[in-house]
């Protein structure tokens, strides 16, 4: 019952919260707790917490309680605000999942974030997104951690000094009635490139408003070529979207299409698809990848064929003179008359093209796929998904001519780094300083920042409104999951108030722009949508385009200067440097070169011979004036005479993370040429430099580790079956739970990797921590190689517990601190475990990982709010290892119990599962004969990895199926100039 | 009792009572001083930090705290056989040598006991691979080869410490009574257990002493087993032999008997004790040196030759460990602990003050580099190629193994300060049976 005091107290409360101007928001509980105001509050009602020297956990515990209510009295942000309406009521301790959308080169890519407590967790891939499908890939699983970073800024900065918004609000509202008088000349946005609707449409609201406005666009991960591409064929800009499950040949140009293109996720599951649907129909789907640099894709392909960027040209036109039958007589590579019999043969093919690659390769595609039909059959042509159309890296030129020339006053720049990632020759972070008035909308203050005038911070996706087009057109919808932890503002919110003069709320404006689009039924259709976070039949319609008679420009010249061609590519874990301060991906190994914190010029163990470098010289890479100095890896399948630098490295202001891990390969990025630069001198510093990898080549020979089998006959040898044992048998009542592996479905995307960290807490520690020998991944991707190191054959091996039915750890651990559960799992007593680390010298996979030092505790990993309240956090000097998800089994055994029945087959999906995009990992009871795992188990495929050790893994692999195919031998390029 | 005070052995029991020993002793006794505080703080970071402070990783999980332990172990392991065996066969030279071999064993088996527990994650809990009835009913685990470890150097620390307690009874007594002060005559008394030199105390003591040597035989080869079981019950190829424990045994006993050798020359020079640790005992301690070599020789070859013909992971490990990043330990370990030793079969050598030093010394050492042979090299070739670095000590190891040495030669130095080094009975004995004749 409240007294008259407590009226009065949570009256004078929401009275203050409410009066309080600006986004109200706290960050985190500790601070909420520490605002004056909320201090003062606290004092008056439990004048004992505010005793410093009376915090005991008990203490802790109740303030944070104490914060929770005062938290909850903001009447105009209830606490509950995030919460998907029509979701039922919230539990305590029980997950609540919130469909929400995140973008990766303006891509939405829809995901279901789990919410414990009002704290974000853990993320997932939303079934019902297009471009998800329910698996998702590290970059948009590790966005958990990139929303707790503790290097977030925190307040708006005006040169560097803290500002509060107050003062931000009256600024920008004078700015804004000078601009209003002036209808915006000399006003300059710089934003990411834009694919929502609502940021399109207050976009449209801001040029309406100041009609003089100078708009530009800019990401470095650039699909300019593409744009141009397809106006020289269709006249037009248009996008391609590949239906991979109808496709029977496909071939890549230098697309990474499992890594890198906008649909990369549902590109991986669907090709895997038609693979699995090529067992019953007979037939598997036959990939081509012809690329410079060895890529995931390139692993999985049929034949990878090695090309210099200077031969993707001559290679496409040369498949497509096959394909007209204009068999020209010029000597092409060796591969284009099995590429293009294969393209012919088979009714369904087309031609994938990467980012990277020219606009004439690009067109020829186009006319490739014209020839075979493909369009309508394996592939469609949509309208663009940013509405965007000049390339954007002359957009940026552009501005950067403008602010040269003094006629840019007022500089906006919503989101992005472009003083990190623009080209190196434009010098943009000093060109920023030029501009009189300069903003920066940023989650972080980072390199483009420091240079403004003015950094105002930015709201983490995962707590913003907002919608994203997936890369086939379908919108997503964002919602936020959390209350905001940072007092900031959206684009959305920015453009909003710019446009309007007020700060708008940033629900408000997605629902305004989807008031627009849905006459009727509005509301219900809102709550549908917040559900599912996809917006139903947003899908782009397909394009009939034809192909223009005058496409073709000519061939180009071959250059051929002296020297190497350097190639770019978007990093696989810090993408294009937005994640360089998230400890997860910093400390992932790289899909192929295993390398963590930090990046290398990848070159071809020939050119690196020829050159003299061993991994981790230093290389001083000249191209033109631009230099820099990068450690070599020499890696094998890279084209000869070729080095290719990963983005996003190299940074200064990403935080206690991110910088200066690895170097920026900006530096050597020229605006005109930003995927490939010719004729670029490479030369020894003499100096060397640790790279770490956490795997040496290794080279399979025989067919243990990784087994293969040939499309016709599928079984592999096994060991027999029952090889003898002093132990007893262990009998299974109830579950016996187990996992298979199909290895011909692994792309090796580390998808399961992140989910694994972020599901069990693990820990990240760092790269000296890393460096020796340390990591602490509970599973691990194996790649391994095979044939020649210029042309090798690459295989993933996901690498978890085994959880051994005779399990060789369990019976040397002296305290018996690992045990064998009665569900067969190998069970970690964490609390039992003293440290002799027996288990792991005693374990052949290797897969144990111990606590060497206080890890959950350093400085790496400060983020507790984030850690899955299901997992223990493991102290120092216990072994650790995977549990198969044991949080997940409990809990949906006791589901199973609540609905008296047995657990259903698939009912538990372990974290690594539920992530793959290909569904290679398959979890299930094996004491069941009918479930997936059970059959997977009695497939001729199946085998243990070491299964002559008779340690009787439940993890157990499906051996990769070899197609056969003629090999092809890369072309010889000299390597000249040095 | 006045017939007990004989002349002859009087140097002996005048240096445990003479007031002063020498700045010679002050500063080797300072220097290990020095080294034990190394240990100290080494073992106090460890404590503080974590295991993280040594060069241990994944695969290599263990480094120098179980290299160390294994080759403390093996010290202790030989003097020990040394000493019972003397004790038993009545062998001339145990007049010289069982006391002092007694205390290497005993003090090798401290160095040791203390890795068992500062390896651990979490040290403070070494107690729970004790069989203590916890409230929740978790016995130790004992098909594992840690906790047949701590049964065994726990048998061995008690079974040492008792065959040097029991040798050491009548000499207390005698010192007691030589005793110039109370309160010396006092400690002396207490742990001399009344003993009174009567013909029963005699017969009960050589009874008692007997016994424990002869059960010290067996125990010695099982300790040597049950270390080399941490590795040959172990799945790694490199590891998982049957004929492991052969090869601890034997270096082992070389290594003990080398330590042993080593302490004797020492102190006979440095304390003047030539008339009881005489030539003749050296020679033939360097004779049995040099045996064990020979022995460790063709241990060591006929491993090799087997491995080559066992199955292609064992082949593989061994190859990698002769031939791979490791392989300069187990070359010059099978140089230093077989081939030097063979020197001493000549005489010039043998008979030479540094000759014999520079031998046992190099025996010691490469044993020691033998158990890193067997610890790192042999982890370098696994079933999964996966582990990606390799294993190399830091400063906080190198602490680990000086402040043991500095603990070994501090508790020696104490030994030889406090109490008689060479058994006074027993050459009192001797004398008697010269007299005799």
């Amino acid at each position: 019952m409240m007294n008259n005091r407590d009226t009065e107290f949570w009256a004078k409360v929401n009275a203050r919260l409410a009066g309080e101007n600006g986004p109200q928001l706290w960050r985190s509980l500790e601070e909420l707790a520490g605002t004056p105001e909320a201090q003062r509050l606290m004092e008056a009602e439990f004048p004992d917490l505010a005793r410093p020297d009376l915090v005991d956990r008990r203490t802790l515990l109740r303030v944070m309680a104490a914060s929770l209510a005062l938290a909850g009295c903001n009447p105009s942000h209830p606490p509950l605000y995030s919460r998907p309406e029509g979701v039922p009521g919230h539990l305590r301790g029980r997950s609540i999942y919130f469909a929400t959308t995140l973008e990766l080169g303006g891509y939405g890519r829809g995901v279901v974030v789990d919410t414990h407590d009002g704290r974000p967790i853990r993320i997932d891939g939303n079934p019902l997104h297009p471009a998800s499908l329910g698996a998702m890939d590290v970059f948009g699983q590790a966005e958990i951690l990139s929303l707790y970073d503790p290097d977030r800024s925190r307040s708006p900065l005006e040169n560097g000094l803290e500002r509060d918004w107050e003062t931000v609000k009256l600024f920008l509202a004078s700015v804004r009635a000078d601009l209003l008088g002036s209808r915006g000349r000399g006003v300059h946005i710089l934003s990411e490139p834009l694919t929502s609707p609502t940021t399109i449409m207050l976009a449209e609201a801001v040029r309406t408003a100041y009609p003089e406005v100078a708009w530009h666009e800019y990401s470095p991960i650039l699909d300019d070529y593409e744009r141009v591409g397809a106006a020289m064929a269709f006249g037009r800009p248009v996008e391609t979207v590949l239906d991979l499950t109808r496709a029977d040949v496909v071939l890549s140009l230098g697309a990474n299409l499992f890594l890198e293109t906008p649909g990369h996720i549902r590109y991986a599951a669907d090709f895997t698809a038609r693979k699995r649907q090529g067992w019953e129909t007979g037939g598997r789907p036959r990939l081509y990848v012809a690329e410079t640099s060895p890529s995931i894709t390139g692993a999985s392909a049929t034949e990878r064929i090695i090309l210099h960027p200077s031969e993707f040209e001559p290679f496409a036109r040369a498949v497509l003179a096959h394909l007209t039958g204009q068999i020209r007589a010029e000597a092409s590579h060796p591969a284009v008359a099995a590429v293009a019999l294969a393209l012919q043969a088979g009714s369904r093919g087309l031609v994938a093209v990467g980012r990277s690659q020219t606009p004439v390769v690009h067109a020829i595609a186009h006319a490739i796929n014209a020839a075979l039909g493909a369009p309508g059959q394996t592939l469609r042509y949509i309208d663009p998904i940013s509405p965007w159309q000049k390339p954007r890296v002359e957009s940026l030129i552009e501005l950067t001519e403008a602010i040269a020339a003094g006629s840019v006053s007022h500089l906006l720049i919503l989101g992005g780094n472009p003083a990190y990632d623009a080209p190196a020759g434009l010098n943009f972070g000093d060109m920023i300083r030029r501009v009189p008035l300069s903003f920066h909308l940023s989650t972080h203050f980072d390199e483009t920042s420091v240079a403004c005038r003015w950094h105002l911070p930015r709201r983490h996706p995962l707590e913003s409104w907002g919608d994203l087009r997936a890369f086939d057109g379908t919108v997503g919808l964002r919602q936020p999951t959390t209350m905001p932890l940072v007092d900031a503002l959206t684009p959305d919110e920015l453009l909003g108030a710019l446009a309007t003069g007020t700060v708008p709320d940033g629900r408000e404006l997605v629902r305004s722009y989807w008031r627009t689009r849905w006459a009727d039924g509005f509301e219900d259709r809102w709550l549908k949508v917040l559900e599912t976070g996809v917006v139903p039949g947003t899908a782009s319609e397909p394009l009939d385009l034809r192909l223009r008679e005058d496409w073709d420009p000519g061939p180009t010249p071959t250059p051929n200067p002296a020297g190497v061609t350097v190639t770019f590519t978007a990093d696989p874990s810090v993408w294009d440097g937005r994640f360089a301060n998230n400890g997860w991906l910093q400390e992932l190994p790289r899909p192929l070169t295993k390398i963590v914190w930090g990046n290398a010029a990848l070159i071809a163990p020939v050119t690196a011979e020829a050159l003299g470098f061993e991994a981790g010289d230093i290389a001083e890479l000249r191209a033109g004036e631009l230099t820099l100095r990068a450690p070599v890896w020499p890696h094998p399948g890279q084209a000869p005479g070729t080095v290719t630098l990963q983005l996003g490295y190299g940074r200064w202001a990403a935080g206690r993370v991110g910088n200066l891990v690895g170097f920026n390969a900006y530096s050597l990025r020229p605006a005109q040429q930003p995927w490939a630069v010719d004729g670029v001198q490479i030369a020894s510093t003499g100096e060397k430099q640790r790279l770490i990898s956490t795997q040496n080549h290794h080279w399979i020979d025989g067919n243990e580790i990784i087994r293969t089998t040939s499309e016709r006959d599928l079984a592999v040898t096994r060991e027999a079956a029952d090889l003898p044992s002093l132990y007893p048998e262990y009998p299974y009542v109830s579950y016996a739970w187990a996992m298979a592996i199909d290895l011909d479905a692994c792309i090796g995307c580390n998808a399961c990797v992140i989910a694994c960290q972020s599901e069990n807490n693990i820990p990240v520690i760092g790269p000296d921590e890393a460096a020796r020998g340390r990591i602490m991944h509970w599973l691990r991707v194996d790649r391994y190689y095979s044939g020649e190191p210029s042309d090798p054959e690459t295989y993933f091996q996901p690498v978890p517990c085994m959880h051994c039915e005779k399990a060789p750890c369990e019976v040397v651990c002296p305290v018996n601190a690992t045990v064998h559960s009665s569900e067969g799992l190998n069970d970690m007593v964490y609390n039992r475990c003293i440290g002799t680390r027996t288990c792991s010298n005693n374990c052949p996979y290797k897969v144990r990982r111990f606590n060497w030092f206080d890890y959950s505790g350093g400085e790496l990993n400060t983020v507790t709010a984030q850690a899955n309240p299901e997992v223990t956090i493991r102290p120092r000097g216990v072994m650790e290892k995977c549990t198969y998800c044991v949080q997940r089994i409990s809990s949906a055994r006791i589901e199973a119990r609540l609905e008296n029945r047995l657990i259903r087959d698939g009912e538990v999906e372990t974290a690594c599962q539920s992530a793959c995009p290909t569904r290679a990992i398959i979890f299930g009871d094996s004491n069941d004969p009918t479930t997936l795992v059970s059959r997977l188990r009695e497939s001729p495929r199946n085998y243990a990895l070491l299964g002559e050790l008779n340690t009787q893994p439940r993890t157990t692999y499906l051996a990769r199926v070899e197609s056969s195919g003629s090999p092809v031998s890369p072309r010889p390029v000299n390597v000249e100039g040095e | 009792m006045a017939h007990e005070t004989q002349a002859s052995a009087a140097p002996i029991a005048d240096v445990p009572l003479s007031p002063s020993f020498g700045w010679g002793w002050t500063i080797a006794l300072l220097l290990s001083g020095i080294l034990v505080v190394l240990l100290a703080y080494a073992l106090i970071m460890l404590l503080l930090v974590g295991t993280g402070l040594w060069g241990t990783n994944i695969p290599f999980v263990w480094g120098f705290d179980l290299i160390n332990y294994a080759w403390w172990i093996g010290i202790a392991n030989g003097a020990t056989l040394v000493a019972s065996i003397l004790v038993l066969r009545k062998h001339d030279l145990r007049t010289a040598v069982n006391r002092f071999a007694e205390a290497v064993s005993l003090f090798g088996v401290i160095c040791a006991g203390i890795f068992p527990i500062f390896h651990l994650g979490k040290p403070w809990l070494f107690y729970w691979v004790f069989p203590l009835p916890y409230t929740f009913e978790v016995w130790p685990q004992f098909r594992s080869s840690l906790t047949w470890d701590f049964w065994a150097i726990s048998t061995h620390a008690i079974m040492t410490a008792m065959l040097w307690y029991t040798g050491l009874i009548p000499d207390l007594a005698t010192l007691r009574d030589r005793a110039a002060t109370h309160r010396c005559r006092k400690v002396f008394g207490f742990f001399a257990l009344g003993w009174r030199g009567s013909a029963r105390h005699w017969a009960y003591h050589q009874t008692a002493y007997r016994i424990i040597a002869i059960l010290m035989l067996p125990l010695i080869l099982v300790m040597q087993s049950v270390v080399s079981l941490e590795h040959a019950v172990m799945l790694p190829p490199g590891w998982h032999q049957s004929s492991q424990p052969l090869y601890y045994i034997a270096s082992g006993l070389a290594q003990g008997i080398a330590a042993v050798l080593l302490i004797a020359v020492l102190l006979r020079r440095l304390l003047g004790l030539e008339r009881y640790i005489d030539d003749g005992d050296v020679q033939l301690m360097a004779k049995l040196v040099a045996s064990s070599g020979l022995i460790i020789a063709y241990v060591y070859t006929s491993w090799i030759l087997l491995s080559l013909l066992s199955s292609d992971a064992v082949r593989a490990a061994t190859v990698a460990r002769l031939n791979g990043t490791y392989a300069a330990f187990f070359w010059s370990s099978l140089v230093l602990m077989a081939l030097v030793p063979q020197l001493l079969w000549i005489p010039r050598i043998r008979n030479s003050f540094w000759g014999t030093v520079l031998v046992a010394l190099a025996a010691i050492v490469g044993v020691w580099l033998d158990r890193f042979s067997i610890m790192i090299g042999g982890l370098e070739k696994r079933y999964l190629p996966w582990g990606y670095d390799l294993y190399w000590p830091t400063t906080p190891e190198w602490f680990l193994l000086a402040g043991t040495a500095g603990l070994f030669t501090g508790q020696l130095l104490l030994f030889a300060r406090y109490l008689p080094v060479v058994s006074m009975y027993e050459t009192r004995h001797d004398e008697h049976l010269v007299e005799g004749r």
